[in-house]
């Protein structure tokens, strides 16, 4: 369960960093809502990973899985670049979260 | 004005601390209205701190050192076991981030904002 939430968390967190975008480039209530909705539910689903998991486990794929997402959805959404050190770091991630998942 | 933003960087870091204790130890709903105030504080030092520093080199600083205190607690305040392949695992999730944020950097440096 614990290994649901953090994904659950991680989406939250990269629609948050979206809506982050959105807002700064336009102030709008629906951007507002999409920025403090993402974060909020963001936090709420970490706590809930929190729960089940060791912290700095939970903590450490939160971080990886964000930050990779962001990055995968600016390069297909928004075509940023594809350069292999891009893409190795993004494997890096999934080989540390996949490690960490079977330890754990 | 560069130190101060250093300043920020580990403001950001420390605040981001507390609040990850604050959700693994909150018992009372006052604890929860001092968690709910330092997460702002954080955000906001955390952009404060991308002011004058590229942003690529905050965040790799502040998911690096997240995930360290982290650990840290878990060993330390949650008397948790951290073992050497769990250890591992973090260091090449942190070294992912850190490898991804610095490249974004690298490409924007030079590119007007």
């Amino acid at each position: 369960m614990g290994w649901m939430y953090i994904l659950l968390a991680a989406v939250f967190e990269v629609i948050g960093v979206l809506g982050l975008r959105l807002f700064s480039h336009a102030r709008t209530v629906k951007n507002g809502v999409i920025y403090l909705g993402g974060l909020g539910g963001s936090f709420a689903f970490l706590y809930m990973a929190f729960l089940y998991l060791q912290i700095s486990v939970a903590y450490a794929v939160f971080i990886g899985i964000g930050t990779a997402g962001a990055v995968l959805l600016n390069m297909i959404f928004f075509g940023e670049s594809k350069s292999y050190f891009r893409m190795l770091s993004l494997i890096v991630i999934i080989i540390g979260v996949v490690g960490l998942k079977a330890l754990s | 004005m560069l130190n101060k933003s250093w300043i920020y960087v580990v403001l950001t870091s420390l605040f981001e601390l507390v609040w990850v204790y604050g959700f693994n130890t909150a018992s009372e709903w006052w604890h929860w209205v001092l968690i709910l105030c330092v997460i702002p504080f954080d955000l906001h030092f955390l952009a404060k701190a991308c002011e004058n520093l590229p942003t690529g080199t905050v965040y790799a600083i502040f998911a690096a050192a997240g995930t360290v205190g982290t650990a840290l607690m878990d060993v330390f305040l949650f008397d948790r076991q951290l073992t050497t392949g769990k250890i591992l695992f973090m260091i090449v999730i942190v070294a992912g981030v850190v490898g991804l944020k610095l490249s974004d950097e690298q490409q924007t440096e030079g590119v007007t904002n």
